[in-house]
């Protein structure tokens, strides 16, 4: 007769720590006692006999582990499914709604990406800036419209027709560095608080060369973000309450049903 | 339910004639008559206790120490060998009306 050595008895049972908990607690006793009913009898050398006891644990213990989550997860469907559903809709229309967002932004820069474009072609074969860009006055804390203006080399500015407290604004230095290097800049400018402007800043390479730039404001742009992030919300809340009253009537019919015999 | 998998229905078949004991389950369920499944206690006690939970087996409360507890099939568990058995039967004479034996011999 075999009997199971004292010291792989008690790896085994600190081995069960792998177990699931709850089924450690109710069957450690049994399980040990198995052990040494099979190791008394075993017809096979100890070493496989360990092989098999200790790869029989590790891919029980996933499985049980997996069953319980499964079974968790089928226990409650109506609540684990609504959950699921309303994250899977929030992340949707949260994807949606700032896919829709960035395309807006987008969308801000293009008039003045082609004005930008078209002046600096023009300066560039040799018009002078004066004759180029049409007198005009364009309020940048209070107009929509779009505006142009010319800078020379240095950043001082030129004609140009969108002025702030009847002034021409001159961007903040780093942005002529950074177009110098790279030919072309989309920034969002504050020359005032409250008076955002997305600008396109272009270089111009000619006789008088300097640097374009075309803008507009964001005000439309921001209050179309504000209406569609409104919209985004109110229609999260109207989904997320007809989610839970949904799984909340299906909950109430599950729980009418008469229970099979 | 159906079909059963191999480790429960090796086990209710070990206790379809008597009540036994994790081992001695785990003993018949080895055998080549009772399934040939091999396990160890932790496959064992795992599918035992869901055994349990869907009725198929319980515990009958005899044990001859605390260690060693025994184990019956209950009425349901019996019906639902029952149809495994007559599953697997079918599943048989199919095989038997082709001839998929003779032909791997």
């Amino acid at each position: 007769m075999k009997r199971l050595p004292p010291p792989m008895l008690w790896l085994y049972r600190g081995a069960l720590v792998i177990y699931p908990s709850r089924l450690r607690y109710a069957y450690r006793e049994q399980m040990l006692q198995t052990l040494r009913d099979a190791y008394r009898d075993r017809n096979i050398r100890a070493v496989h006999f360990w092989f098999r006891v200790y790869k029989d644990l590790v891919q029980s213990s996933l499985t049980e582990r997996f069953k319980m989550v499964r079974d968790f997860v089928f226990k409650a469907p109506i609540a684990f499914h609504t959950v699921t559903l309303a994250l899977v809709l929030t992340v949707l229309g949260a994807a949606a709604a700032i896919t829709m967002q960035q395309m807006l932004r987008r969308g801000a820069n293009q008039p003045q990406i082609d004005m930008a474009q078209w002046y600096a072609g023009e300066i560039g074969a040799g018009e002078n800036p004066g004759n180029v860009i049409p007198p005009g006055y364009v309020d940048l804390e209070r107009s929509l419209q779009p505006f142009v203006i010319f800078y020379d080399e240095q950043g001082k500015p030129g004609p140009g027709t969108g002025y702030i407290e009847q002034r021409v604004p001159v961007p903040p230095s780093g942005v002529f560095d950074f177009v110098r290097i790279h030919g072309s800049e989309n920034v969002t400018w504050q020359p005032r608080p409250g008076a955002r402007i997305a600008t396109v800043v272009r270089r111009v390479n000619s006789k008088t060369p300097g640097f374009i730039l075309a803008g507009r404001s964001l005000g439309p742009v921001e209050y179309q973000e504000r209406l569609l992030w409104r919209m985004v919300m109110v229609g999260w809340v109207i989904v997320m309450t007809l989610l839970l009253g949904g799984a909340s009537l299906l909950n109430r019919a599950q729980r009418a049903k008469p229970v099979a015999a | 339910m159906l079909p059963l998998s191999p480790v429960v229905f090796s086990i209710l078949l070990a206790l379809a004639v008597s009540e036994k004991h994790g081992y001695a389950i785990m003993k018949e369920a080895a055998l080549p008559e009772g399934g040939g499944v091999v396990m160890g206690p932790g496959t064992l006690y795992g599918s035992l206790d869901r055994m349990m939970r869907s009725g198929l087996v319980e515990e009958t409360g005899l044990t001859d120490n605390e260690r060693r507890r025994y184990y019956r099939i209950t009425k349901f568990g019996s019906e639902v060998l029952g149809a495994e058995a007559a599953r697997l039967a079918r599943v048989m004479s199919s095989v038997r009306r082709k001839a998929v034996l003779e032909g791997a011999r």
